[in-house]
Parts: structure tokens; C-alpha cells; sequence
């Protein structure tokens, strides 16, 4: 899976590089707009995540040129302007995703991971974690070879630990991820503790190990036990 | 009401005065011009009467004499009012007599000659008759030259009216057509300065807010991403508990920020594109956002939802009622209720919460403080949402502390 991350904050670069190659993805960088241009005129990528503000040109106009050399790559806008405007004409010129920064980079992960799996790249719909496996496509979950029901948070809750196996998932992260910009995040937590609650009762109802460990005042961590 | 009425109203008051003036003038004027002819008629006559008696010692054979009073003596030709019996008509009619007297063979006669004269009646008739040809003439006249005057002087000043009216913010300045006229030249030209004022400190406003949350957000982005990878660090010296904290602030300080801009942005009118939004839609959709929040607290939600269509951004519709729910659900209590009432005249949201004592009202400032310290900046977004479109926007807490927000949409 190769990917071309553009963003013009060095930082950020490095930081989101960092996440993404530990994940096993193979990351291109491009700091500025020239350069992202002429990355993608020369090679192929599966999925890009770009910036809007670059120095030297938008990135709604790297997103016309992908469009025009690989229409099979995926796109995943990251701006800081959270301007409705901005989003639409993203969509509207093909991108697949938008993250406004700040964002987390579970979060980064969980959406390129999903946009994968959208793309099918990987030939199957069906993603798997010890004995639990969830099937995207018919959104339905198994747990030691039951079916489980989950409500719509939970079944998110869980294919956003699937995302990020062993990664902690602080309150905020999820929070972020089941409402967007819906719910004041610190008014959340109570929410975010029944989900767990509920989702745990159910995974573990089936005989199955509890996979969610609780990392005392931050968040929670998905890991085989 | 409009510059030529206001005009027409002022003339024609002005008119009043002039009417009467002019009237009691016109009746005197012709009472006098008669009394003038007809007394120059009189001399006439007698001076005929006097030269011909001198010559022939006799009267002619026509005359006006009306009378000869003999032995009575006047030094001085005199003149006189009388009535007289018109028997035609059986009426009193005004009459005006001169008396003069003659020496005639050394008597004294006094000859009398008399001459109708013009009715009161029929001066105050004729007077009325010429004000109200000529307020007829007046009336006419004037409306014509207002409305030309009106057109043409005023036209300069109804054009920048016009564009004034249609100018928005985030559009290009608009471009006053010169005039000859200096004060409408002036009025162009300090507006011309204040618009391009305004519109440049819009600008500056909007790249401020642009830059600031371009730049925060990206740096609390790394401050975010590198908080992140140190608590998924497998080197467990490390104190997680300030780790988180630093984290909590730096995603509390980007929702804020995030707000604020919101919150900006709304009041620079940057969200423009009104459309028709079906207001139930947007409200069963916030619901479904909070459907499994309400479940987990037990709350039982009451919903009567009329169609209502507003015209307004669709963004700022969600928002608004996103918040509005979203509020109720989060200071809700466990077991609580929900009631929402939809109609084309009102949206208003009732729930269950905690008790609180002061004015409602402050609970729509931004940052307000709750029991719980901040309560957040959702409700400043909707009150601010509610000016944008004229809305009008209460929030009471009953004794039971019942918490309800009541919108209420102009009626056209």
C-alpha cells in the first residue's frame, strides 16, 4: 500500500510519517505543492492525504490532477479551515475523506483503513481480531463464532479499535470519532463509558476474551489478551 | 414614507395659508376694483351732467339721474351705499349713489345718480371660482414639476440607495455614479471611503481569523499527534496522568477555537446560501445523532414535529438544531424528558435538567458559567445563529427545572 502524505508543517509530516509507516504503510513525503505535483504526474499511489494551504498552490487543485493521472486513488483532504465550502468543493473534486486538524492520528489511521477497505484494495470485507471479525460491508460482527448486535457507536467503537490495535484510544479520540463536531467532548465521557460497557457485556457474553483494557484516566486499548 | 410623498404632504400644506390669503385678498381686490369703476363711472356721468347743465342750463335727454332732492345742499360730491328693492327677484341689491348738487336758475338741486353694484355674494362667488381654477392649475402644475424635479434631482440619490441596499460585505464594493449635484457628490464619496473601510477591516477580519486558526490548529495538531505517541510509549515511567492533561487542554483549546471561528464567521455573514431547509428533516436527523446518548440515559423523548420550511444556510440550520439537542440530551438527567414542538411559527425544545436559579437568559452568553464551571459556547453559536435570520430566542427554567428554549421564526 503506498501512500503520499503532502502537508507543508514539517512537524505534522513527520508525526503523521511516523504513525503511518508503523502501521506498514509506505509513505511518500511532499513538503510543498511543486513537488506534490510532480510526485504525482510521475508515480502511482493508492491513497494521498493532502493539505489544503500549501505553499505555492491549493491542494483542491492536486486533488483535479490525481483525478486526471489515477482516478483509483484514494483521497483524504486534511485543512485546517473547517469552512463547509472548502469540504463540499473537496468532495465535489473527488476527494474520498476530510479531517480538519487538529485530528488524531487514530483517527488518520481508522479513515485511511476504511478507505481502503471501501476500495477494496485488499479483495476482502472482512477484518479480523482474535476471534472477533467484523464484516464491513454487511456491518456484522462476530465474536467466537456468534453473532453479536451492536448498536450503531459500538459497532463503530469497535472497528475504530480494530483500526488500531494496541494503540491507545484516549476518551477525546472516541468521542471525536462517533460525534464529530456533534458533542462537547468532556460532557461525553459518561456516554463513552456505557458504550464501553455495553460492547464489553456483549463481546464477552460469547465466551470470548475481553479485548478492551481500560488505560486508567486516558482511554482505552484494544489487545488480545 | 417615500421622499415625493413627504414632498406632496409639505407642499401642499404650504398650500393652506395661501388659499385663505389669497382668497380673502382676491375678494377684497374685487370689491374694490368694482367700487373703483363704478365711482369713476358716477363722475364721469356727473361731470357730464355739469358741464352739459352749464352750456344748456338744462339736462340732457338721457341721464342717469335716479333723483333731484331740490333745496338740499351738498358742498362736496358724495358718495353713498344703499339697497334697493329689486322687485325681479323680490331681493336686496346693492346700489351706489352720488350725490352733487347744481345751482339751477339760483335754486339749489341736489341730483342723485345711481349705479348697481356688484353682489357680496357674487364677489365671494367669483373669488372662489378663480382659487379653484387656479389650485386646480397650481395642483397639476406642481405635480408634474415635483415629479420631473423629484426624478431628476433625486435620481443620483435613489441610485446610491439602490446600490447601498444591494451591496453584501463579502461582494465587490459598489461604484457610485458621479452627479453634478455637490451634496450627493459628498455623500458618494464619504460613503465610497467609509464602504472601502469597512470592507478592508472585513477582510483583515476574516484573514485574522483565517491565519490564527490555520496556524493553532495545525500546531495543536503536532502537540496533539506527539502527546499521542507518548502515551502509546511502551516505557511506562512516563507520568500518564499530566500526559492526558496536556492533551485535554490541547483538544479542548482547538474546540474552542473551532467554535469561536464558527462563531465568527456566522456574525460576518460568511455563511450565505440560503436554501429552502425542511426543518423537520434537520430535526429528526439531530435526534438520530443523539439516539443511543438518550437510551443510555433513559431519557423519553416527546416530538411534535409540523412541516416547517425556513429559507436559511442548511450548515447553520443543522448547527442550530444539532446544539439545541445536542443541550438538551447533555444537561439532561437520568430518567429525564425531552419534549420538542415543531411548528412554522415556533421551534421549541423542553428538558429535564438541573435546577438553576438567575437569568435564563445569561445561559445564551458565550462561555457562561453553569454549576458544573464552564457550560460552553453551543448556545452563544445558536443565539448568534437566531440574530443572523431575526429570530427570536427565549430561554426560561421553570420551578421543576424545566429547561426550555423557545425559537421563534418571522412571520412574513
Amino acid at each position: 500500500m503506498k501512500l503520499l502524505i503532502v502537508e507543508d508543517n514539517l512537524k505534522l509530516l513527520d508525526a503523521i510519517t511516523e504513525t503511518l509507516v508503523a502501521e506498514k504503510f509506505l509513505c511518500e513525503t511532499s513538503a510543498n505543492y511543486p513537488d506534490a505535483h510532480e510526485k504525482i504526474v510521475m508515480y502511482n499511489y493508492d491513497i494521498m492525504v493532502i493539505d489544503i494551504n500549501l505553499p505555492g498552490g491549493s491542494g483542491l487543485d492536486l486533488i483535479q490532477e490525481i483525478k486526471l493521472q489515477n482516478p483509483a486513488t484514494g483521497i483524504i483532504v486534511i485543512s485546517a479551515r473547517n469552512s463547509l465550502d472548502n469540504k463540499l468543493e473537496g468532495f465535489d473534486l473527488g476527494a474520498d475523506d476530510y479531517l480538519t486538524k487538529p485530528f488524531d492520528m487514530a483517527e488518520l489511521v481508522a479513515r485511511i483503513k476504511s478507505l481502503i477497505r471501501r476500495r477494496n484494495f485488499a479483495g476482502t470485507s472482512i477484518v479480523s481480531f482474535g476471534d472477533i471479525s467484523i464484516d464491513t460491508t454487511r456491518r456484522e460482527v462476530t465474536a467466537n463464532s456468534q453473532k453479536i448486535d451492536l448498536t450503531k457507536s459500538e459497532y463503530d467503537i469497535l472497528l475504530f479499535f480494530f483500526s488500531n490495535p494496541g494503540r491507545v484510544l484516549t476518551r477525546e479520540s472516541i468521542a471525536e470519532h462517533i460525534w464529530g463536531d456533534n458533542m462537547d467532548l468532556a460532557d461525553s465521557f459518561d456516554f463513552i463509558y456505557s458504550h464501553m460497557k455495553n460492547l464489553r457485556k456483549k463481546i464477552t457474553s460469547t465466551g470470548c476474551d475481553d479485548p478492551i483494557k481500560a488505560v486508567y484516566g486516558v482511554g482505552y486499548k484494544f489487545e488480545l489478551a | 414614507m417615500k421622499l415625493i410623498k413627504r414632498t406632496y404632504t409639505y407642499t401642499a400644506k404650504w398650500m393652506i395659508p395661501v388659499i385663505i390669503i389669497g382668497s380673502v385678498f382676491c375678494f377684497y381686490m374685487i370689491e374694490y376694483i368694482s367700487y373703483e369703476e363704478t365711482d369713476e363711472f358716477l363722475t364721469y356721468e356727473m361731470q357730464r351732467l355739469i358741464d352739459y347743465h352749464e352750456a344748456h342750463n338744462d339736462l340732457p335727454e338721457f341721464h342717469q339721474v335716479a333723483n333731484i332732492l331740490p333745496d338740499v345742499r351738498f358742498e362736496k360730491p358724495m358718495f353713498k351705499d344703499t339697497l334697493m328693492l329689486e322687485p325681479g327677484d323680490n331681493e336686496m341689491v346693492p346700489y351706489r349713489e352720488l350725490y352733487f348738487t347744481i345751482s339751477h336758475n339760483g335754486n339749489d338741486q341736489t341730483l342723485v345718480l345711481r349705479h348697481l353694484l356688484i353682489g357680496r355674494d357674487d364677489i365671494a362667488e367669483g373669488t372662489l371660482l378663480i382659487i379653484l381654477g387656479l389650485m386646480f392649475l397650481i395642483t397639476v402644475f406642481l405635480y408634474i414639476m415635483v415629479n420631473s424635479i423629484a426624478g431628476k434631482i433625486w435620481n443620483p440619490f435613489y441610485q446610491t440607495l439602490d446600490k447601498l441596499v444591494k451591496f453584501k460585505i463579502s461582494g465587490p464594493l459598489p461604484e457610485f455614479p458621479a452627479t453634478a449635484i455637490d451634496e450627493f457628490q459628498s455623500l458618494n464619496t464619504t460613503l465610497d471611503t467609509l464602504l472601502k473601510k469597512i470592507a478592508d477591516d472585513y477582510r483583515h477580519n476574516k484573514e485574522f481569523g483565517e491565519n490564527a486558526s490555520h496556524e493553532l490548529q495545525t500546531h495543536l495538531a503536532i502537540i496533539r499527534a506527539n502527546t499521542e505517541k507518548l502515551l502509546n510509549s511502551p516505557d511506562t515511567s512516563l507520568e500518564l496522568e499530566e500526559l492526558q492533561k496536556i492533551y485535554t487542554a490541547s483538544t479542548k483549546l482547538s474546540q474552542v477555537q473551532k467554535s469561536l471561528t464558527l462563531l465568527s464567521k456566522i456574525n460576518n455573514r460568511e455563511y450565505s446560501n440560503p436554501v429552502k431547509v425542511d426543518f423537520r428533516k434537520t430535526v429528526e436527523q439531530a435526534f438520530e445523532i443523539f439516539t443511543e446518548a438518550i437510551t443510555i440515559r433513559e431519557i423519553s423523548v416527546d416530538k411534535h414535529l409540523r412541516a416547517c420550511t425556513l429559507t436559511m444556510d442548511a450548515g447553520l440550520a443543522e448547527i442550530l438544531v444539532n446544539n439545541l439537542v445536542k443541550n438538551a440530551v447533555k444537561h439532561n438527567i437520568q430518567n429525564g424528558t425531552i419534549r420538542i414542538i415543531l411548528s412554522p411559527v415556533e421551534l421549541t425544545i423542553e428538558n429535564s435538567g438541573l435546577p438553576f436559579n438567575g437569568n435564563a437568559d445569561m445561559l445564551l452568553e458565550r462561555f457562561a458559567k453553569g454549576k458544573s464551571g464552564n457550560i460552553g459556547i453551543g448556545l452563544a453559536i445558536v443565539k448568534q445563529i437566531c440574530e443572523l435570520y431575526n429570530f427570536r430566542i427565549s430561554y426560561t427554567v421553570s420551578e421543576q427545572a424545566e429547561h426550555k428554549i423557545s425559537i421563534f421564526f418571522p412571520q412574513k
